[in-house]
């Protein structure tokens, strides 16, 4: 039968490989989080910790007496650059508002695109709901308006004036009132705090 | 409409019959001569090939299959499209089409705005495209609009021909017609039959610069105002008599040319003899005809009360007392925008305004909000944003000074046709402040507030203009008021008053200079 000869000291061998290999794999795992690498390159981990990400805007809902738009701090997702802020940003704006509070938004509106030039006008474009639920009149619809005008250029300094779409294309109104045809600028008189 | 532009040459291939058919071609005017661009009807918009585009402005047009995207170069920019999308970059500024860039038969089409919105901006010479008279203008052409309205009378009929920009033209009279030469290089005109054929059987065009008067049978004189001007455009007004019509028309048959203030020769309004009258310029400003715009309308019902009154009905019912009552009780020509069941878009509401010469447009409307306790009237004027108030700058730096009949001049501004409103921003405030005054004195609304928005209705119109928000339909009390017979009198009796109100304002305001 043979036998088998064990060098001596052929443990502690072992033993320092088993540590220096779970070194090497703490070093993979956690050693990107350490460095200051874009979010692109990061692991999986990492993408979702950024997504989950958030930060404080102020959403606009219609106040009180219903003749204008209140600013609420709310959280919003964390977006990486300008446009994808601003997506996060009318996401949650258009979002049903919370119980305590009234959206200028028709329900069911969704969020088509954003898209952000460098003269700093951002457009937003909606899905058809946004006309189709709409309730009329000039006073909803400027609320509807401001709202989405108001919130993203007031968290977004880079933002002058706000175009907004119907199913990719240029509207003249949402119904009936307000020139759409042009970007529109924010106008502070509609924000009553 | 008719475009006074000679088409000639055969269209190159086969396909250009089959588009031709389809939508028929765009007219191109340019120095170099008159061409045409073919267009093709995908889906209710109006598209033009790509290919054509690159050979009519020399665009260098190229396929990147790996970007999925086709790239139009023009000197050193370039617009960048992407297949079955709307939106194209225009030398890296985002633009939206009406339709997406679209593949038939191999060609690559895209809507005729494209020409306006993408190509414009980085083009060297100005692009005016004209889709109701499809007519695409290149370079600094002076190719003005013209169109005619008639005002018939027993003894006479009166042709007005207005002409968008000014250009100059001049009247002479040859056996059995009366022929009318613009100083232009072509025109767009729009030009309806008369109304009856005893002093005028038809008016056309019958070379690029020139319109004829086809003279009737009870046709003896003419008499013609000297070209005037109002706001971009100018004005002629030319007035065909019978025989037994001359007594006090001085001296008729007369051609009219341009007068220059002072020169040798420019007539007197005040001589009793050889002096043509003045048609609107020179007396003194009023308000003669007021455009009452019923919001909404066809199947936009606007806002729906709990009660299930319609925005459409009240704005309707509201438009037509007032229509009665300033009819009745000012003797003011008076129209609205729309009867019942159509629809009419905002660019029609401010021409139909325009078109008459309105002095005063009026757009009515009833409003929704999300808190049904909110009640009262809002009055509204338009507000600028930066490109509004540049324009508006613009207008008055561009101030032209235009000669006046009999001497003297009279200083004109101005400005894009879409943002008219500019030019009447005080008007329009001075209006509403007398509209805030009489509606809660007269119709007795506890609220009325006055408000400033870019209103798309207004932005077009070319005389003072408001919109009124007479109430709330979301609120139940509102509603009741609203559709009520003794509120919507309310609101016409305040209207008629405010109306007359403003008619003394503007009457006693800054006359035209006198002739010296």
């Amino acid at each position: 039968m043979m036998k088998i000869k064990i060098p001596r000291g052929f443990g502690l061998y072992i033993g320092l490989a088993a540590v220096l290999v779970t070194g090497l794999v703490l070093l993979m795992v956690l050693g990107p989080r350490w460095l200051t690498t874009p979010p692109e390159q990061t692991a999986p981990g990492a993408v979702e910790a950024a997504e989950a990400r958030k930060i404080r805007a102020r959403l606009f809902y219609v106040n009180e007496q219903g003749t204008g738009l209140t600013g609420v701090e709310r959280e919003v997702l964390y977006g990486e650059g300008t446009a994808e802020q601003a997506r996060r940003i009318v996401e949650a704006q258009i979002a049903p508002a919370p119980e305590t509070l009234v959206s200028a938004i028709p329900p069911d509106t969704k969020l088509r695109t954003v898209f952000f030039t460098k003269a700093g006008e951002i457009y937003v474009d909606l899905s058809a709901d946004v006309q189709i639920n709409h309730p009329g009149g000039t006073t909803n619809e400027t609320l509807t308006v401001y709202s989405l005008v108001s919130a993203l250029t007031s968290n977004l300094p880079a933002v002058t004036s706000v175009q907004i779409l119907v199913e990719g294309k240029e509207v003249d109104t949402l119904a009936g009132h307000l020139d759409l045809r042009r970007p529109i600028e924010q106008d502070l008189k509609w924000v009553t705090n | 409409m008719i475009v006074v532009v000679v088409v000639f040459g055969p269209a190159k291939a086969g396909h250009h019959i089959w588009l031709l058919a389809q939508g028929g071609p765009f007219n191109v005017l340019s120095r170099e001569g008159r061409r045409t661009l073919p267009t093709v009807d995908v889906q209710g918009h109006q598209m033009v090939g790509l290919d054509d585009l690159a050979t009519l402005f020399q665009l260098q047009v190229r396929e990147d299959a790996a970007a999925r995207a086709i790239t139009a170069t023009y000197k050193t920019q370039t617009i960048v499209l992407t297949p079955e999308q709307s939106l194209v970059s225009s030398s890296g500024r985002l633009v939206s089409l009406p339709a997406p860039l679209t593949r038939r038969n191999n060609r690559w089409l895209v809507p005729v705005e494209f020409i306006s919105r993408a190509l414009a901006p980085i083009y060297d010479v100005p692009l005016d495209l004209r889709p109701a008279s499809r007519l695409l203008v290149v370079g600094d052409l002076r190719v003005p609009r013209v169109t005619a309205q008639y005002d018939d009378t027993p003894a006479s009929l009166r042709v007005t021909l207005d002409i968008t920009p000014r250009a100059t033209p001049t009247v002479t009279q040859e056996q059995g017609r009366l022929i009318v030469r613009f100083d232009a290089d072509a025109l767009d005109a729009s030009l309806p039959q008369p109304p009856q054929q005893q002093f005028l059987t038809g008016l056309r065009v019958v070379d690029p610069t020139t319109i004829q008067m086809d003279l009737g049978q009870r046709f003896s004189t003419f008499r013609a105002s000297p070209p005037t001007s109002s706001g971009a455009a100018a004005v002629i007004t030319i007035e065909l008599m019978g025989a037994t019509d001359t007594t006090s028309a001085g001296a008729p048959n007369t051609p009219v040319a341009p007068i220059a203030p002072g020169a040798p020769g420019a007539p007197n309004p005040s001589a009793p003899v050889g002096a043509l009258p003045v048609f609107g310029v020179g007396a003194r400003p009023s308000i003669r005809t007021i455009v009452i715009d019923p919001g909404h309308g066809g199947d936009d019902n606007g806002v729906k009360g709990q009660g299930g009154a319609l925005e459409k009905d009240v704005t309707l019912a509201v438009a037509r007392r007032v229509k009665g009552a300033i009819e009745g009780r000012l003797g003011m020509r008076v129209l609205l925008t729309r009867e019942e069941g159509n629809r009419v878009d905002g660019d029609s509401r401010a021409a139909i305004a325009n078109n008459n010469k309105a002095d005063l447009f009026i757009s009515l409307h009833a409003n929704g909000s999300p808190r049904a306790t909110l009640r009262g009237a809002l009055v509204y004027t338009l507000s600028l944003d930066r490109v509004g108030e540049d324009a508006r700058r613009q207008s008055q730096a561009d101030r032209a000074v235009l000669p006046l009949f009999g001497g003297g001049a009279r200083e004109v501004s101005l400005i894009e046709w879409e943002l008219a409103q500019a030019a009447h921003l005080d008007g329009s405030n001075a209006f509403a402040g007398i509209v805030d005054q009489r509606l809660r004195a007269t119709a007795g609304l506890p609220s009325v507030e006055l408000q400033r928005a870019p209103m798309r209705t207004l932005a077009g119109t070319n005389m003072p203009a408001l919109l009124i928000e007479m109430g709330y339909l979301s609120n139940p009390d509102d509603e009741k008021l609203l559709t009520s017979s003794e509120f919507q009198n309310g609101i016409a009796n305040a209207l008629t008053e405010a109306i007359a109100a403003f008619r003394d304002h503007v009457e006693q305001g800054p006359q035209v200079p006198p002739a010296p």
